[in-house]
């Protein structure tokens, strides 16, 4: 058939013009969150963009538009036929992402996930902004302080079936058994990642526990939303909000006093932590066994195990909040 | 009575529920979070209104969530631009309208399925929004929340008005040739276009009003909180088909009023506050709300059954 | 009625529509193929050329595929069934949950998920047929509960995982030099295209789609044929959690979302009408290979990967194809109108 072989003659000769200019190429990264129009990946983004920018490299950013496993797989196979030098995933489900990564690293891409991790063997490193159980004791604590040690406290999620919510959830209610016997967790209510569902969410669950202290939203758009409800019933200051949140849209909220914290990692720091590390990776300048690793502007961090830390997540406050955009 | 057994079932249900909370819950009916969560439906009431009156017709309109989203993001864009919410409420309603005439006209224009075109439409809008927005909040300026009012006159505002429009359209689907000709089309178009009805002509208009009325009820969400995100249509197709028919509207169309979509509208509704007050663990959800359908909809066929072939 | 003269003109408008979806197929699939194959920096060909990709967008497309055979024989008897999603999702949690609470070996647990898949599909034929209600009603509702059961047997929360590897060869593995779920896939195909185009059950569904009324003065016994096409729905749904879960490695509440309406998508391409009485198991094949081939081909293509815009541009794609393709299906009904108004004046 003409058309066919016109149509590898045509691949033949991209290919050769391809590689005749793959010395000039620049590295490849490729970044993936688990919910690309999630503003916390976003972040997590302008951060990697900016490392990548420095370090002239090319940087892909693509992922699921909700919080998909099987479509990062598919994503993942994509980034492998095209031959990427450096895949940076933020797993959706441990297991599922692995066999994808393990192909990656067969094919001679180098392998890191940040934010949520795969199974070991399938990269090389996990930059990991702080482990589950240190967002969930921070969580804890934060709202331990807030409430003085003792009252009720409800939870706002984003989905019942989230694995990084659930895997928090599991830390927040371990250190409330453990350290904050006076202090009783009410209710857990999903929100979908909507914020007017959890502003719903934050009405009834006020109304339906007179005697609530705090409500700890840990889905970004759940800050918010929960934040609004507050401040509609009128119970400013009575009833606490903190939570995992972005300092752009919780701003308004610190600052009128409804929202005591907003608590996250610099997810920006994490995007560029991500890319220098899977720099490095690629130019074989970090290796397994390293202690430490340096990430230009950043600084030294500390490495346990195969885990890059970024460190303790970060209380953002009516103190600090306008320092930051994004 | 017989007539309206459906919507009186979907009352007394609803009836039974409210006074369960009363019993086990009274914390329910603290005015402030009630009118907090009345006011939240608000909008949904104006869809659904909307819905009602397609699904009578025969057809189905699965794209409103994306529409909601759409009318949402852009309002919330022109307002942050700066334009006064008197030009924002009729761009919104306007451009809800044209994409409900884009539905319209493909059903009554090539008389293709409105399911499948509405399938289409939905998926076409909801990928259009993200390829644009990519998920990223609006800011709304500070005049734009409660219309510049109170709190609560704009709660109350938003309510009265959801309620208003819900009693006329409601009168007039029962007084005005326009509503008769939507019941006469839905039950037989055929026999319709016979008695001197455009049929096509009506099934065009009902889309065209849905999606007016989706523009209107946008403007109503983001008037309630400072941002608009524009995931926030998400679902509310299915909520609103599910108030609607558990309502007693029946898709087979012919049948059906505004006011059993009133009360399965608060019926499902209730469910998730319910469920809080009652301390009930949240993933029980999803299955009373499929089960209150089911059982709806069981009871439409048994009344058919008894009513004979 | 004028539908016995006009069956050969119909069959031969048919014939020339999936002759056009396989042309359109094969013309995306030579795109894909010349705008996504590159050789990468490391100097190995990539792309979408490669077999490797071919395999996957094989794998890919089992189970929506799966979903699109079942959905077929219901809507050519002018219903239609958006709970096979939902009911992906609770097969795969009930399966996991088989295995691991109740302690059964996989082909025990498989087998009674298959099991409880059809009867997951009585239930909406019990409903549809038993009280004559629409099944967009009924399924719409089941929909809901199938989702809302799954959810609140796992609490929403519980994942079953760590299934054992000769399980998961299932669905990541290849048998023969094909992922294994193809042949499990090809299977179901031959099995449904049998049953619809070869037997008395498949004619007796096309009957039901263009007239029950007609079907049923004619002898047939239409309640049971359609309670059959809805327990077979559930079945094949079952049996595609079950490859789902074995190509995932995990069975979660939320499994399948979304996936009704891909494979509703696919049918419809396929030039199965929605209004029932005619329909092509090819025809929903080449709808599902359309489908998949465009969703893995947009994603090699560099243009796209830059944009990060692959599910948005493929989202609206399918989108303008479906109207496409039922604007292009309703050509022939105005048509042989047109030609049945002159003949007759």
């Amino acid at each position: 058939m003409k058309s066919l072989r016109l149509g590898v003659l045509a691949a033949l000769f991209s290919a050769v013009a391809t590689v005749l200019t793959a010395a000039d190429a620049k590295l490849m990264i490729a970044l993936m969150p688990k919910a690309k129009g999630n503003a916390y990946f976003l972040s997590v983004k302008a951060g990697a963009e900016k490392a990548a920018k420095e370090l002239n490299v090319e940087l892909l950013f693509d992922g699921p538009t909700d919080t998909n496993a099987a479509k990062q797989n598919e994503i993942v196979e994509n980034w492998i036929t095209l031959g990427v030098d450096v895949i940076a995933v933020a797993a959706e489900n441990k297991e599922g992402i692995s066999t994808a990564l393990r192909k990656a690293q067969k094919s001679g891409t180098k392998v890191i996930t940040y934010d949520a991790d795969a199974l070991p063997d399938a990269r090389s490193f996990f930059v990991n902004q702080a482990t589950p159980e240190g967002i969930g004791q921070g969580l804890m604590d934060e709202a331990a302080r807030l409430m003085n040690n003792e009252g009720e406290l409800a939870i706002i999620t984003a989905t019942l079936t989230a694995a990084n919510q659930r895997e928090w959830m599991k830390h927040i209610e371990a250190r409330l058994k453990s350290a904050y016997p006076n202090i009783k967790l009410v209710a857990v209510r999903p929100c979908d990642d909507l914020k007017d569902r959890a502003q719903s969410e934050a009405t009834a669950l006020m109304s339906a526990n007179p005697n609530l202290k705090l409500i700890m939203a840990i889905c970004t758009p759940g800050v918010p939303g929960a934040a609004e409800a507050v401040k509609q019933a009128g119970k400013t200051g009575r009833v606490k909000v903190i939570g995992l949140g972005l300092p752009n849209e919780n701003k308004r909220y610190v600052h009128e006093g409804v929202t005591e914290s907003v608590i996250l990692w610099n997810t920006m720091d994490l995007g560029y932590l991500t890319i220098y590390a899977g720099t490095a990776l690629a130019k074989e300048q970090l290796k397994p066994g390293a202690t430490s690793f340096k990430a230009g502007a950043m600084g030294t961090f500390e490495i346990k195990g195969d885990n890059i830390l970024l460190g303790k997540p970060f209380i953002f406050n009516k103190g600090n909040i306008d320092q930051f955009d994004f | 009575m017989k007539r309206y057994f459906r919507e009186l079932s979907v009352s007394a249900a609803l009836g039974i529920v409210l006074l369960g909370l009363a019993v086990f819950a009274p914390a329910f009916f603290q005015p402030q979070p009630l009118l907090s969560l009345v006011t939240r439906e608000a909008p949904t009431l104006l869809v659904a209104c909307g819905m009602a009156l397609v699904i009578i017709c025969r057809q189905i309109d699965i794209s409103v969530g994306s529409q909601f989203s759409v009318c949402s993001v852009c309002a919330g864009l022109l307002a942050a631009r700066g334009w006064p919410l008197a030009l924002v409420v009729p761009a919104s309603v306007g451009l809800g309208a044209l994409m409900g005439a884009i539905n319209g006209g493909l059903v009554a224009g090539l008389r293709l399925p409105s399911i499948v075109v509405t399938l289409a439409t939905m998926v076409t809008l909801r990928q259009g929004l993200n390829l644009v927005r990519q998920g990223e909040f609006v800011n709304l300026p500070d005049n734009v929340q409660w219309f510049g009012l109170s709190q609560s006159a704009g709660q109350w505002t938003l309510v009265l008005s959801a309620l208003a429009v819900l009693v006329v359209i409601g009168l007039a689907m029962r007084h005005w040739s326009a509503g008769r000709q939507v019941y006469a089309v839905g039950t037989n178009a055929e026999a319709a276009r016979l008695a001197g009805i455009p049929p096509q002509r009506v099934t065009f208009l009902v889309f065209v009003f849905l999606g007016a009325l989706t523009g209107l009820a946008a403007i109503m969400n983001i008037v309630q909180s400072p941002q608009v995100q524009p995931l926030s249509g998400a679902g509310l197709e299915l909520k609103v088909i599910a108030a609607v028919v558990v309502g007693g509207v029946a898709i087979a169309g012919g049948r059906g009023n505004l006011w059993g979509a009133f009360a399965g509208l608060l019926l499902l509704a209730c469910v998730s506050p319910a469920l809080t007050h009652l301390h009930i663990e949240a993933y029980w959800e999803k299955a009373i709300q499929g089960a209150i359908i089911l059982l709806a909809v069981v009871a439409d066929g048994v009344r058919q059954r008894r009513a004979g072939p | 009625m004028s539908a016995p003269a006009n069956q050969p003109g119909w069959k031969a408008v048919f014939l020339r529509y999936e002759m056009l979806l396989f042309a359109v197929l094969v013309a995306e699939w030579l795109l894909f193929y010349y705008f996504g194959t590159t050789t990468n920096r490391r100097g190995v060909v990539v792309g979408f050329g490669t077999m490797d990709r071919q395999f996957d967008i094989l794998r890919h497309s089992c189970e929506i595929g799966l979903l699109a055979l079942a959905l077929t024989p219901v809507i050519i008897t002018a219903g239609i069934d958006l709970s096979v999603g939902s009911l992906l999702g609770l097969c795969a949690i009930l399966f996991g949950k088989l295995w691991f609470d109740g302690g059964l070996p996989i082909p025990v647990a498989a087998g009674l998920t298959l099991v409880i898949g059809a009867l997951a599909g009585g239930l909406n034929a019990g409903l549809i047929t038993g009280l004559r209600l629409p099944p967009l009603i009924v399924t719409l509702g089941t929909y809901s509960l199938f989702r809302g059961l799954a959810e609140a047997i796992t609490h929403g929360a519980i994942t079953y995982t760590d299934f054992p590897a000769s399980f998961l060869f299932v669905g990541q593995e290849r048998w023969l030099g094909l992922p294994v779920q193809a042949w499990l896939f090809a299977l179901v195909a031959v099995a449904v295209w049998l049953l619809v185009h070869r037997t008395v059950f498949g004619r007796s569904f096309r009957a039901i789609g263009f007239s029950p009324e007609g079907a049923r003065y004619a002898g047939l016994p239409v309640e049971r044929r359609v309670a059959l096409v809805y327990v077979l729905a559930g079945l094949i749904s079952a049996l595609a959690a079950i490859i789902y879960t074995a190509r995932l490695g995990q069975a979660k509440a939320d499994a399948g979302t979304g996936y009704e309406l891909f494979a509703i998508t696919a049918v419809v391409l396929g030039g199965t009408s929605i209004f029932g009485g005619k329909g092509s198991v090819t025809g929903t094949l080449l709808g599902v290979a359309l489908i998949a081939v465009l969703k893995s081909g947009l994603a090699t293509l560099p243009v796209v990967i830059r944009l990060n815009a692959a599910e948005e541009i493929s989202g609206l794609l399918t989108g303008a194809l479906l109207l496409v393709a039922l604007t292009g299906s309703v050509l022939p009904k105005i048509l042989s109108g047109l030609r049945g108004r002159r003949q007759a004046g």
